[in-house]
């Protein structure tokens, strides 16, 4: 290994930058730049930290749940004994509550393809290339739409439901099942 | 010179990091490039992308989940049989007699509801982004792909309990399928094993819940982040950007 040379043993680093030289008059990390919000930065540090931050306020969400919540856990299942109502998983419950005022058909093959492909196929049918929102005015008002129904029909699905899948009020009855 | 730095250069320190000095962000960058497990990460983003605003960081909460689900799945298959006559007295046995049982369990289950929402509210966030645009096209396919898988993933858990609640679910959620024209009656005898949820359909669900979909949403993450890392620096909006960086 060679002898590095003096300067270059310990060399001064500012910046991210090694310093070969001072310009009098100027700061020695060169002059300030703006902060623009399209300039590269290092992911590491930046985004991995706030990566950390965010995987350790998730950890701790999920631990305390687990303290002060127990999952459910019903009597042992029996093939003969129907409950009435007769609840989907949560993520469902619009499929659910579709079904109860469509025919199925509709409700439980259409619906659910049709969401899937058009998910699928939106960046195919919306080619402009214009992230402002006063360029997508359609695909957002399609989207919103769309997200805003399906979170009402989940909600009425999940707790607005009882026997015979007839209405109930939440506050009075309730039969919602994580 | 700095701990850290002793301890790079100390014999031991040099066989395992292999340079033993990164100053200069170009060394940095080098270094992460060549950093086994940083390299799924690209080197660097814009600044924009780096704020809560950009991204509500909900892809890396749907990571995370992810991996507590690993973890905490891992130590509830060693107490558990999938079989009618045995599984929901393991869950009993898990809860009052397993060290940690039951709160392993709560984890599990709330790492799950959680990962829907998350999943599916990292997708909403990256609608409104616009991020699905070219060249993004394929990713935004591959997440509608992850959705569906961390679903189906979720459903098949729903059974494994084996009490009224995963046993009626799981019956209105795999009558759907035998409403699809033509072929629902055998797409559901399939999924089920039988005409009705019984001992084979239990079978099915844990092999796909602890082996088949688990591999293949690593998988897809796996291209999901590869094709993040590959689009990072792209924007449609400005032209001259070198494709094959």
């Amino acid at each position: 290994m060679s002898t590095p040379r003096p300067d270059q043993e310990n060399p001064e680093i500012i910046g991210g930058q090694r310093v070969l030289g001072v310009v009098p008059g100027k700061p020695p990390g060169g002059d300030r730049k703006v902060l623009d919000e399209q300039e590269p930065v290092m992911v590491w540090p930046h985004l991995l930290v706030r990566h950390g931050v965010a995987a350790l306020v998730v950890i701790v969400v999920v631990l305390l749940l687990a303290i002060f919540f127990d999952a459910p856990l019903r009597e042992i299942a029996n093939p003969t004994l129907t409950p009435n109502p007769e609840k989907a998983p949560w993520y469902f419950a619009a499929l659910q509550e579709l079904l109860a005022l469509f025919h199925p058909l509709v409700a439980g093959v259409l619906v659910p393809g049709a969401i899937i492909l058009g998910l699928a196929a939106l960046p195919y049918m919306d080619r402009s290339p214009r992230i402002e929102p006063r360029f997508r005015k359609v695909a957002v008002a399609t989207f919103t739409i769309f997200m805003v129904v399906w979170i009402i029909l989940t909600i009425i699905g999940f707790a607005f439901r009882g026997p015979n899948w007839g209405w109930v009020w939440p506050w009075q009855e309730w039969y919602g099942e994580l | 010179m700095t701990l850290g730095q002793r301890i790079r250069e100390s014999t031991i320190g040099r066989s395992i990091w292999r340079a033993t000095d990164r100053a200069t962000e170009r060394d940095q960058a080098a270094g992460h490039w060549a950093n086994f497990f940083l390299h799924i990460y690209p080197v660097k983003v814009r600044r924009k992308e780096i704020t809560f605003r950009y991204s509500w960081y909900l892809g890396v909460a749907s990571a995370v989940l992810f991996g507590s689900l690993i973890v905490s799945g891992i130590y509830l298959m060693f107490f558990y049989v999938p079989s009618p006559t045995q599984a929901y007295g393991d869950i009993l046995n898990l809860q009052t007699q397993v060290a940690f049982g039951q709160y392993i369990r709560n984890v599990h289950r709330w790492s799950a509801h959680l990962m829907v929402l998350v999943v599916a509210a990292h997708m909403a966030r990256v609608f409104y982004r616009g991020a699905y645009k070219s060249p993004r096209e394929f990713n935004w396919g591959i997440g509608v792909v992850l959705l569906v898988l961390t679903l189906l993933l979720s459903f098949t858990g729903y059974l494994l309990p084996w009490d009224q609640l995963a046993y009626w679910a799981v019956t209105v959620g795999t009558e759907m399928a035998s409403f699809v024209p033509l072929i629902g009656d055998t797409v559901k005898e399939m999924m089920l094993g039988g005409p009705v949820v019984a001992s084979s359909t239990l079978l099915r669900f844990y092999v796909l819940h602890v082996a088949v979909l688990p591999v293949a949403l690593v998988l897809l993450i796996t291209i999901h982040l590869w094709r993040w890392r590959k689009d990072s620096m792209l924007d449609p909006a400005k032209e001259g950007v070198d494709v094959d960086a």
